[in-house]
């Protein structure tokens, strides 16, 4: 058998493993996302939403939307990843992939696609939920699935990352509630860019989120804050560059080998 | 003959640690090779270092030709792993963990789906196919780390401790299993605390301690260069003891307990029939002879002990 072939087999398998494991655990995986959505959707979309005022020409149920889709599939997309990783190095079945003749590219692809699609389905899940709550459209459908390819992947790589690092499960706690939730609530999700003062505006602007949560919103809605052109083309290098750091991590045997 | 693993220089260093320091050594393609050495030997970073879960530090090693580390995946592709800790993927049943197991080798779907039947079956455990690893027994438990070294069909099977903790029957069992494939010309690379293990089933044998190979040797061989004791018991006692040692180099010592006369001597095979001429010579009537080998355990012992004391003397000097 060629190494090729091998590794596309590998690949699968490796792929069909890790979602296998989220999909046969909707209880850990979709229920949560659901619930917390349904409660976003109910309290700031319809209870505090009809009080405030057209946010960029939209209600504001409508304009939150896009923000809790990135809001679900980014989170997701990275617990999956350092969970998976983590848990396979703490209890050490992570060694059958590792010890198997996959390339570390083909390790790292299976990984970072896996969480991306559970967070495609968890942003499609929230999606659903919207649609219940308000009626919404894609305005401009391209830009809406080329930003969830983006974000999502980007969001596995550095799952894959905290995965790595991580040294016990409070690591990936902290992971989640002190850098990436903070990023997301100031990545202007609840709130309109041109509603807050210009110093913190400018300063919103180094959260990558921001680009991410405008990109999805232009997809739906046809208005943006930032140029969704320019948003795509930085998180697509930057996705790049993470997953390229993901192969050089699992090439050097960070976290992995003695 | 080819070496199914080939090892030269090999070094680990953790800090000031050197887990293996300057090994050498080949197992030869088709044998039934056993890796001996107390805790801390380096036996299980030396296993890990040709699957890829430790990094070598110098030196080289391949496994049928393949540079564990430039030509990692043709490497890791010849070889089936039984480790001694348990890390198996806790999230599926294990048929399934055999079927992902098998498919990161390259092996498809469907034919995975057979292999792990026919592992599975050959281990003895196929009727626990759909339950998830926590949930088997201890020696179930075993039995599916074989299981899963098996399922790749792999060239070298790699057995570190594999019958640690189970019961006589079993330890039986797995021996069979194993010695079927090494009759097939599967290369069996085996770590043991348990000597009888190695006496019985290895071809070969290298003594690891401190991170260097001691003696690498057929189990026989290592069991020549031990002492046998030679128990005669005698009619009357003797009113002195024999001096078999002034004829024979081979003698060590000789020590008479009533009319209990013990020869210890090397290769007590072939001293005892002297031994019984000079009795008879000297009108001893012999009502009863054993021969006592040396075991490959006191071999060991006394070998380990030796470098210990030689290391120490280093560290003092």
């Amino acid at each position: 058998m060629s190494l090729t072939s091998l590794d596309v087999t590998g690949f699968y398998a490796l792929l069909r493993r890790e979602v296998l494991r989220f999909v046969r655990r909707p209880r850990n995986t979709f229920v949560p996302p659901f619930i917390t959505n349904v409660l976003y959707f109910s309290v700031f979309g319809v209870i505090l939403g009809e009080r405030i005022d057209q946010i960029a020409g939209v209600p504001y149920i409508l304009f939150i939307l896009p923000g809790l889709i990135v809001l679900g599939a980014v989170s997701n997309a990275f617990e999956n990843a350092s969970f998976s990783i983590f848990h396979g190095r703490w209890n050490r079945y992570i060694e059958e992939a590792l010890t198997s003749p996959l390339s570390y590219t083909s390790m790292v692809g299976a990984y970072v696609l896996s969480s991306a699609t559970r967070g495609i389905l968890v942003g499609v899940l929230v999606a659903l939920i919207g649609v219940f709550f308000t009626s919404v459209g894609v305005a401009q459908p391209f830009y809406l699935v080329a930003f969830m390819l983006v974000i999502t992947l980007l969001f596995a790589g550095l799952g894959v990352i905290g995965g790595l690092w991580a040294d016990d499960f409070d690591d990936l706690t902290m992971m989640n509630q002190f850098i990436l939730r903070p990023l997301v609530f100031f990545g202007g999700v609840f709130y309109s860019l041109n509603e807050i003062p210009e110093a913190f505006r400018q300063a919103s602007l180094l959260n990558p989120m921001i680009y991410m949560v405008n990109g999805v919103r232009y997809g739906f809605l046809g208005v943006t804050e930032v140029d969704p052109n320019l948003s795509l083309g930085v998180l697509s290098a930057l996705t790049f560059v993470v997953v390229a750091v993901n192969v050089a991590l699992f090439r050097r045997g960070y976290g992995l080998t003695d | 003959m080819k070496s199914a693993i080939e090892i030269r220089d090999l070094t680990k260093s953790y800090g000031d640690v050197r887990a293996l320091d300057g090994v050498d050594l080949d197992v030869p393609e088709g044998s039934f090779f056993g890796l001996l050495g107390p805790n801390g030997a380096g036996k299980t970073t030396f296993i890990n270092i040709l699957v890829g879960l430790v990094r070598k530090s110098g030196g080289e090693a391949r496994v049928f030709g393949h540079d564990v580390e430039a030509d990692y995946r043709e490497a890791r592709d010849c070889i089936g792993l039984a480790p001694q800790e348990f890390n198996v993927d806790r999230f599926f049943p294990i048929r399934e963990v055999l079927e992902h197991k098998a498919g990161y080798h390259g092996i498809s779907q469907a034919d995975a789906k057979e292999r792990a039947d026919e592992v599975l079956k050959r281990v003895g455990i196929h009727d626990k196919r759909d339950t998830r690893f926590d949930w088997l027994s201890g020696g179930m438990k075993r039995r599916f780390m074989l299981a899963r070294a098996l399922i790749t069909d792999p060239d070298l099977l790699i057995l570190d401790e594999p019958t640690a903790g189970v019961d006589v029957q079993l330890r039986h069992e797995l021996w069979e299993t194993i010695t079927d494939l090494n009759d097939r010309g599967t290369t069996i690379l085996l770590t043991t605390h348990y000597i009888e293990e190695a006496e019985r089933l290895c071809d070969e044998v290298a003594i690891l301690d401190s991170g260097r190979v001691l003696e690498v040797a057929s189990p026989d061989e290592l069991m020549d260069r031990g002492t046998d004791d030679i128990v005669v018991q005698l009619r009357d006692p003797p009113t002195a003891v024999p001096d078999f040692a002034a004829d024979d180099d081979r003698v060590d010592a000789v020590e008479l307990d009533g009319s209990r006369l013990v020869v210890t001597a090397q290769q007590g095979g072939l001293v005892a029939p002297d031994v019984v001429q000079a009795l008879d010579r000297d009108a001893h009537e012999i009502v009863d002879l054993e021969i006592s080998r040396t075991s490959l355990e006191e071999v060991f012992v006394e070998m380990t002990r030796q470098d210990e004391g030689r290391a120490t003397m280093e560290v003092e000097q």
